[in-house]
């Protein structure tokens, strides 16, 4: 039977003592929101905490509301099922509703948040085991050790991102705040992650995420958006990959602007550049799209790190990147969704 | 949707086919119910149990890597007080590890300590020094080393039809592991009573006298001195007959050596890398049929891995073999089987028990015969179904309940299968990007009962007595782990009885209480030990009344009906009221019956010829599925379902046992996979080990048939294990009707359909 490891619990009321704490205490400080990530890594000792500071005695860290530019403002300690059922959100940016309603199962979504969702430990099948199977096999360097399992040779650990939110608020052109003693700052969503499975994130670790901010630029009057997400049980599971895709259409129909962002393939969401260039200027055709499609897969390149095996990711991922592409523009997506999901768009 | 085909209410009956509350819903339904980990028990400790982390190697020692924790107790093999084997068919299951470990996982000590947080931190201080040895995971290579088991059985000689016969079609199929994921983990507590030598274990357990046996077994004690008692059990599948013994004797070890209560709840993690699993199976199929698909000879080859140890894989084949030509006429048969030993932990009992298994592989086998004749599955199945008068591959004649064409009849008329299914094969190579749909049929049967002379051997016996209050307190051993005995026993008992729910009690299994009715597994429960309480409750209610009509000669005889004692005259006492006098003038009414075979042929062991069962139950599914041309992920989207259950008791339950079997007959077909690498689990929990939800099961539409067994409790089958055997063949058959990929080979997940899809462009 699996139990937590003793550790300091601090519940502060108020952010500036929130970051105090955290500046204040050692390097082995975590912050937790809604616990859903953070109390399994304790109990299975993936991560360690000599203190744990909770966020959600914060007065004013939840809630959605519009902004006076006419985006919209998310208080990182929102539970996820809130942003998702919120009716502005299903209206304005319904592919953040898509993308949140696959993200494990209702309870977890009452209890995990936001916030949360986007700081969420990366995975690796080498690395979400026991305590026991990681030591009999030595541990692997997330978890200690020196070596990574998937790629014996590397000197990086390939931990693939696990947010089934942050590809889809990337291609939202989202931007997070951080808070620190130090003052805050507010940046690109994409700017919080970087390229590795152990410090996948970019923020800085005194830095405590508080808001995610939408422009208005990038709600469903402005653009289309869509997000598909390949797993092996349709109704509760991890993405083996996603796509997340948002096109800027001018008055002509062609593409101004677009993004389009793979998650589970990388340690951080990670966006599909050539795709998009061939995008821009363009009137988007059938024939367009599978071509945009091909660019985004090769950027998707899976590694034996997760369920299925790799080679039939590789070559399913195309199809999952077209059909984001077409059932953004009102397209059939050519692809089969779970039961539940039947002909699901992405207000539905 | 749900149809009741021919199940309506006869008029005469007042319980059995109507469905009831069950009487422990409520406290199910609402959290009140006490498992195994919610019982509180004064001074309890926790034990854990260290397990090997390799999975073949020399034990060099086990013991505390410092000094003890304090309070904290270790118990090895070294401590065991008798012989180091769980009591099962050849008792080499060790309790604990001694001098190898043979799998991952397999418990090497035990600790105990205060708290649970004490006794995990225990756990991590115990250093098991292991010299590794080279481990067998693979059956080819396990076929080189000697078989834990082998069996044989056959009817004519079909070699010389298969040399001279025109057509013969071979093919090998595969299916895998299959973990239970019933909600409940596994636990027990053990304590010992200070006075002597005497124990008492509680916990989830199918098995009250399995885990009676073994405990006498391991502790040398006499019966009397060990005490069994079943919590409420949070489900089962077979995983809690063999399985609780070891964690029953576990934790008996660890309350004797601390002389405390102690109790052993595995998490999840746990129970999926240490219980037992469904056997994987590798099954050879060769025969030869007539140019209409009819069978002329059949030759089984069944190879079923037991894992590290027997604990019932003898038993398991041996159904296997008895089900491995399906429910289908075959003038010759021979097959064989064994169990192989690789070092993964052992399989065990699991719904089914060895015939989904041989279901797939002879229904893979009939389509295979479909497509080399172009012969659709309907038409090739209702050749081959099994009538009454037919012989089965051990000489048993099938009984006139048989209903393997009615099944068949059932399924096709409800999705117009002929017409659509040709209609999905026109459209294999329609492949424009959207997804394409197959349908796929299975037909198959399930012996009720213990296998062979199980049931003869056993002789199991059931009560029932007469309480001070005047109520019939019906005593069996069966347990209730969600299949709904505990309401069906009610309905038979009051049925037979001719008395209400509220004359009647039920006391919970217990050892010191009940007689050892034998096991709850092998769908014997309604029709084996149903019998008993209804011929039990149906003496005792006739002596009450006879009695009464000696005191009151005048309107005698007296019958029993809706709880009153009703005379000749039409006036009526309360049961109740005629039991409580009769015990003013008798000191007691106790009536126990024991399990009478049907007169006729018995079961020869050493031949396999002769009734391996009292009776078969049948069945027949035709799964649809979507299959993305692309991806080829498959979505399961409706099944029909025709079970043939000689009387449905409960129907709303015994449709219940139908849907839930068939999707977790589905969930093995498509989803779930034990992954290992060098024996070690690689998805050990449940964000990995992938089962459905309600969210991704199909769409269920159970029509039940009834043709009454006369030795069942009002011409009931058990049918706890029959919905188990179809899903799968089903569903695979379906993904082949839509995209005219043959897999045969389970799960069908995307790789291996990608896997075939490669396989078969490359033909081209």
């Amino acid at each position: 039977m699996i139990r937590l490891p003793p550790f300091a619990y601090r519940r502060p009321t108020d952010l500036a003592d929130a970051a105090a704490m955290l500046a204040g205490e050692g390097p082995e400080t975590r912050l937790v929101a809604g616990g859903t990530d953070l109390w399994p890594n304790l109990k299975r000792r993936h991560q360690q905490a000599s203190t744990v500071i909770s966020l959600m005695g914060i007065q004013g860290l939840a809630g959605v509301e519009e902004t006076e530019d006419g985006g919209l403002r998310i208080g990182a300690t929102t539970p996820l099922s809130t942003v998702a059922d919120h009716p502005v959100v299903r209206w304005r940016y319904p592919g953040l509703s898509r993308a949140i309603d696959s993200i494990s199962s209702p309870p977890l979504r009452n209890m995990g948040t936001i916030g949360g969702n986007l700081c969420v430990d990366t995975r690796c099948t080498y690395y979400n085991q026991s305590e026991e199977w990681r030591r009999s096999i030595n541990y692997c360097m997330k978890a200690a050790g020196e070596i990574c399992w998937v790629a014996p040779s590397s000197p990086r650990c390939w931990a693939h991102s696990a947010s089934d939110s942050a590809p889809m608020l990337a291609a939202l052109e989202a931007e997070v705040e951080l808070v620190s003693t130090r003052g805050s700052r507010r940046i690109p969503l994409p700017q919080m992650y970087q390229d590795d499975g152990i410090e996948y994130l970019a923020k800085q670790p005194d830095e405590i995420l508080t808001t995610i901010y939408l422009p208005a630029t990038s709600d469903a009057a402005h653009c289309r958006s869509s997000f598909w997400k390949l797993r092996r049980r349709g109704s509760i599971d991890f993405a083996v990959m996603s796509t997340a895709t948002t096109l800027w259409l001018d008055g002509h129909g062609r593409v101004e602007r677009a993004a389009i962002y793979l998650g589970a393939v990388a340690s951080f969401p990670k966006p599909a550049d050539k795709a998009v260039e061939r995008l821009i200027g363009e009137i988007p055709t059938p024939e367009l799209l599978d071509q945009v499609s091909e660019l985004a897969r090769r950027k998707a390149t899976p590694m034996d790190n997760t369920d299925f095996q790799a080679q039939w990711r590789k070559a399913v991922a195309g199809k999952y990147i077209r059909a984001a592409l077409r059932e953004a523009l009102g397209m059939d997506p050519e692809l089969l969704a779970p039961k539940h999901q039947a002909g699901g768009t992405p207000t539905s | 949707m749900y149809r009741w085909g021919g199940c309506s209410k006869l008029a005469e009956l007042t319980y059995i086919g109507t469905s009831p509350p069950r009487p422990d819903g409520p406290a199910k339904a609402s959290g009140l119910s006490q498992y195994a980990d919610d019982v509180a028990v004064a001074g309890l400790w926790f034990g854990e149990t260290v397990r090997s982390p390799v999975a073949h190697g020399r034990l060099r020692s086990v013991g505390w890597r410092r000094a003890a924790p304090p309070g904290a107790v270790l118990v090895t093999a070294a401590d065991l007080p008798g012989p180091n084997g769980v009591q099962l068919i050849d008792d080499g299951w060790p309790i604990l590890a001694e001098g190898t470990v043979e799998h991952v996982g397999q418990a090497v000590a035990l600790v105990a300590a205060p708290s649970r947080r004490a006794a995990v931190l225990a756990a991590a201080e115990v250093e098991v020094d292991i010299e590794e040895l080279p481990p067998v995971f693979d059956l080819s290579e396990a076929r080189r080393q000697p078989s834990l088991y082998e069996l044989e059985l056959g009817l004519g000689d079909p070699e010389a039809v298969l040399d001279q016969a025109e057509t013969v079609v071979e093919g090998e199929y595969r299916t895998g592991h299959q973990e239970h994921i019933y909600i409940e983990c596994q636990g027990m507590t053990a304590r010992w009573h200070p006075s002597g030598p005497r124990v008492e274990v509680s916990g989830s357990m199918q098995c009250p006298y399995y885990v009676h046996k073994s405990m006498v077994h391991a502790f040398g004690l006499p019966e009397e001195a060990v005490r069994v008692r079943a919590d409420a059990i949070g489900g089962g599948f077979g995983g809690k007959e063999d399985y609780p013994s070891l964690i029953a004797i576990h934790a008996a070890l660890l309350a004797r050596a601390v002389e405390r209560p102690v109790r052993i709840v595995y998490d999840r993690q746990q129970d999926i890398i240490g219980t037992t699993k469904r056997h994987p199976a590798t099954m050879r199929y060769r025969s030869a049929v007539d140019a209409e698909g009819r069978l002329l000879a059949l030759d089984v080859l069944v190879e079923l891995d037991g894992g590290a140890f027997t604990t019932l894989s003898k038993v398991v084949l041996s159904r296997a073999l008895l089900h491995a030509a399906g429910p289908y006429r075959c003038p010759e048969v021979r097959v064989r089987g064994r169990v192989l030993r690789t070092h993964t932990a052992p399989n065990g009992a699991f719904r089914g028990f060895g015939a989904p298994q041989v279901a797939f592989g002879i229904e893979r086998h009939m389509d295979a015969i479909g497509r080399r004749l172009g012969i659709d599955p309907l038409t090739l199945r209702q050749r081959n179904a099994l009538v009454p008068g037919d012989r089965l591959p051990t000489g048993q004649i099938v009984d006139e309940s048989t209903s393997a064409l009615a099944c068949l009849e059932s399924v096709a008329r409800r999705t117009d299968f002929v017409t659509r299914w040709t209609e999905y094969q026109a459209a294999q190579t329609e492949t424009n990007g959207t997804p394409q749909r197959g349908l796929g049929l299975s037909l198959y049967f399930h012996g009720a009962g213990f296998t062979g002379n199980g049931e003869r051997r056993m002789n199991s016996p059931a009560s029932a007595r007469l309480t001070p209050e005047g109520r019939i307190a019906v005593l069996s051993a069966m347990t209730d782990m969600g299949q709904g005995a505990v309401i069906v026993f009610r309905q038979i008992a009051g049925e037979a009885a001719g008395v209400t729910f509220d004359d009647l009690e039920f006391p919970e299994p217990d050892t010191n209480e009940v007689p050892n009715s034998g096991p709850t597994v092998a769908s014997r429960t309604t029709m084996i030990v149903g019998q008993l309480v209804a011929r039990a409750v149906r003496e005792v209610s006739a002596q009450v009344a006879d009695w009464w009509g000696e005191q009151q000669p005048a309107a005698s005889p007296y019958t029993v009906k809706d709880g009153r004692v009703v005379g000749q005259d039409g006036r009526s006492t309360p049961f109740a009221a005629v039991a409580r006098s009769y015990l003013e003038v008798h000191d007691a009414l106790e009536v126990t019956v024991r399990h009478q075979p049907a007169p006729g042929p018995v079961f020869d062991e050493t031949t396999y010829q002769g009734p391996a069962y009292p009776t078969y139950a049948w069945g027949a599914d035709i799964a649809e599925v979507e299959v993305d041309p692309d991806t080829l992920a498959v979505r399961p989207l409706r099944m029909a379902v025709a079970a043939e259950v000689g009387r449905a008791i409960h129907p709303r339950l015994c449709i219940g046992q139908i849907e839930g079997g068939t999707l977790q007959a589905v969930g093995w077909g498509l989803l779930e996979e034990i992954k290992l690498d060098q024996g070690r689990y690689l998805n050990d929990r449940l964000a990995t080990y992938i089962i459905p939800t309600a969210m991704d099961a199909p769409d269920l539409d159970v029509e039940l048939l009834e043709a009454a067994f006369p030795d069942g409790p009002f011409g009931a089958k058990g049918i706890g294990e029959l919905p188990m055997d179809g899903g799968a063949p089903a569903v695979v058959a379906a993904i082949e009707n839509a995209t005219g990929l043959v897999v045969d080979e389970i799960p069908a997940t995307p790789e291996r359909l990608f896997a075939a899809q490669m396989r078969e462009r490359s033909d081209d």
